[in-house]
């Protein structure tokens, strides 16, 4: 073994222990603290955490039905057009990742909130957004749809245009395409995309705290649930963060195995 | 009955390439579209497909118009009819092999999908592998598919795009010659564009040569891509000596005349002297040509096929070729299957030879050889 190929592995070596120190020592006090406190079934037992978990998978749900329905067709128009404007937009589409969430719920304020932009409008139409569950449905479109939109993107991008070109030509419209050709072979991007977004949309908060609120039973979603929590009950608090921690290694084994396909890297 | 009209014409243009093509085959008929890349020959082919749109033109299918400029009429690449094979074979990973080939069987019902897929699979010699994925199946194997895949919903055209340049050469003939025998046999039409002057000959039973869009000559195979008349087809099928002489004489009782350049001298078939290619020349200016002095029908340019030309160690004796020229050896290069020998015999003139002839004869730079070229391969190739 040369010298460098040494110092290679003991600074990659190190690294990686630091690293997952980094990441592992928090994880392990939280459980830690949570057996501390009497464990988990207690805390979850009340109406609290139930009505923030409902509330959440709820309108995160919708939030996804939303970002496919809408994000599906946009990002296959990015995938394959070649117009100018969708090439400005597509180096755009990131831009809700990188804005600051609590920006983005100041956003939306701005352009749905009573006094701004939209907001008149809307109301003359009885339609008060701020401070409902749509609300936080729109936050979570608003910070959510970009890992969806760019993931399918890259998947389409990824299905040689010859595939759909001989589909058609065998009797198979564009839209039967898609769904028989495209889609299955775009699958595992699609639904990696999916799963972040979905991560991405429980997790959220800043948005959610601006534009929506913090009213138990309406609006508050679990983050929000456990940061109130944690200042009247950390048993609470400690469970319903467990809850999000599980739910978080819950999606990142389902992705290996649903995204795992046999023909990967053969398209 | 009459039978379906397959054809027509298209103008099409892209930033600086343009396109005016006009086409037709015949039912049981194989069109090659004969070029090197960038000719246009797969936007063709796409414009039939109905996957590109051209500006201006009408195609018909089986007697059924698809694209008609004037009307606005298009029906989509899903509508047409049409076989397509792609160079890749563009089988889909997801599906197996059977699942590739009644993928665009949906119309049909359930038995009739199930009895095509046997019938194709059989026709293609792909029993036992029905259940293959794309990537477990050879390289011939999976083209097979492809066809079948193709072929399966009974297209009224088939359009093949260089379908065997992935292919090895011996996989390629054997197909080619399965392809051939099994189209012709159904009356499907086809028109196939390649750049090699090999598959043209073993498929075609016509042949357009494009260039940059346009046809620059068409008819039957062999006299197309054999002695050509143009230097850009010429140069376009592999012929890889072109040399510009002077006519020193013309032998007519002979059939051939006599061309330098310097010491070079080679004795090629008698030009045609009511050719249009030459204007204003007279019958019988052709036997008084010598010492007429120079005039543009003096100088000519002569093709000679690389493979045409017979190396020798010696000076051969006793052999009926006309052209025994002496030279020395500057060049040998790979010219798979065999090399490309450049022997410098006051004009350089590549041969090509076998590996064997190679080795056997110990050529390298610097040997001293004889070029035996039969006038009869030397060709006159007009602009």
């Amino acid at each position: 073994m040369g010298i460098l190929s040494r110092t290679g592995a003991i600074l990659g070596g190190g690294t990686a222990l630091l690293y997952c120190m980094f990441i592992g020592l928090p994880l392990v006090a939280l459980m830690f603290k949570l057996i501390q406190h009497g464990g988990v079934s207690e805390a979850l037992s009340g109406d609290f955490a139930v009505t923030a978990l409902k509330l959440t998978l709820t309108t995160s749900a919708i939030s996804m039905v939303l970002v496919v329905l809408v994000g599906t067709p946009f990002a296959y128009a990015l995938a394959r057009s070649n117009s100018r404007a969708l090439k400005v937009l597509d180096s755009l589409v990131e831009l809700p990742i990188v804005l600051p969430p609590v920006v983005a719920g100041v956003a939306l304020l701005m352009a749905f909130g009573r006094q701004g932009v939209l907001g008149p409008p809307l109301s003359s139409l009885g339609i008060n957004l701020p401070f409902t569950a749509a609300a936080v449905i729109l936050a979570q479109v608003f910070v959510s749809a970009p890992f969806y939109v760019r993931a399918a993107k890259i998947g389409f991008q990824a299905v040689a245009r010859e595939y759909e070109d001989i589909s058609q030509t065998l009797g198979v419209s564009p839209v039967g395409t898609f769904l028989r050709l495209t889609a299955p072979l775009a699958g595992p991007s699609m639904v990696t995309g999916l799963a972040l977004a979905w991560a991405r949309a429980i997790a959220e908060f800043g948005a959610t705290m601006m534009f929506a609120g913090n009213l138990t039973g309406k609006t508050q979603t679990l983050p929000l649930a456990i940061m109130t929590a944690l200042q009247s009950n950390l048993a609470d608090a400690l469970a319903l963060s467990l809850m999000l921690l599980a739910g978080a290694f819950v999606i990142l084994l389902a992705l290996g195995a649903a995204t795992r396909r046999e023909w990967q890297g053969r398209i | 009955m009459t039978t379906p009209y397959t054809g027509g014409w298209m103008e099409y243009a892209a930033g600086e390439f343009s396109l005016d093509f006009r086409w037709e085959v015949a039912l049981g008929e194989v069109l090659v579209l004969f070029g090197p890349s960038g000719a246009g020959k797969s936007t063709i082919l796409r414009a039939i497909a109905g996957l590109a749109r051209p500006i201006k033109g009408r195609i018909e299918i089986a007697g059924q118009v698809v694209y008609d400029g004037d009307t606005g009429a298009w029906l989509p690449a899903h509508r047409r009819g049409v076989g397509y094979l792609t160079q890749g074979h563009h089988l889909f990973p997801h599906l197996t092999a059977d699942g590739n080939i009644a993928y665009g069987l949906r119309g049909f019902p359930q038995a009739e999908r199930e009895r095509r897929v046997r019938y194709w699979c059989e026709a293609l010699q792909l029993e036992g592998l029905e259940q293959r994925r794309p990537w477990e199946l050879s390289g011939g194997q999976q083209q097979r598919v492809a066809l079948a895949r193709a072929l399966a919903p009974g297209p009224n055209l088939l359009l093949l795009d260089e379908p065997f340049s992935s292919l090895d050469q011996e996989l390629r003939r054997v197909l080619q010659g399965e392809l051939r025998d099994m189209l012709v046999q159904r009356g499907v039409p086809m028109v196939v564009v390649t750049h090699d002057r090999e598959e043209a000959l073993a498929l075609g039973d016509r042949v357009q040569v494009i260039d940059q869009g346009r046809t620059i000559a068409e008819g039957l195979p062999v006299e197309t891509l054999g002695q050509t008349g143009q230097s850009r087809v010429a140069r376009l099928v592999g012929v890889e000596n072109l040399l510009e002489l002077e006519v020193e004489s013309r032998n007519p009782a002979d059939g051939t005349m006599s061309c330098c350049r310097g010491d070079f001298r080679l004795e090629v078939p008698l030009d045609q002297h009511s050719s249009p290619l030459y204007p204003g020349r007279t019958e019988e200016g052709g036997t008084g040509a010598a010492g007429q002095g120079q005039s543009a029908w003096d100088r000519v340019k002569v093709g000679i096929r690389s493979s045409d030309i017979i190396l020798a160690e010696a000076e051969p004796t006793g052999i009926s070729a006309r052209n025994r020229l002496q030279g020395t050896v500057t060049g040998v290069e790979p010219r798979p299957p065999g090399y490309m020998v450049t022997l410098d015999c006051g004009l350089p003139l590549n041969c090509h030879i076998t590996r064997a002839s190679l080795a056997e004869m110990d050529i390298a730079p610097g040997r001293n050889l004889w070029a035996v070229i039969k006038a009869s391969s030397c060709f006159l190739v007009g602009e």
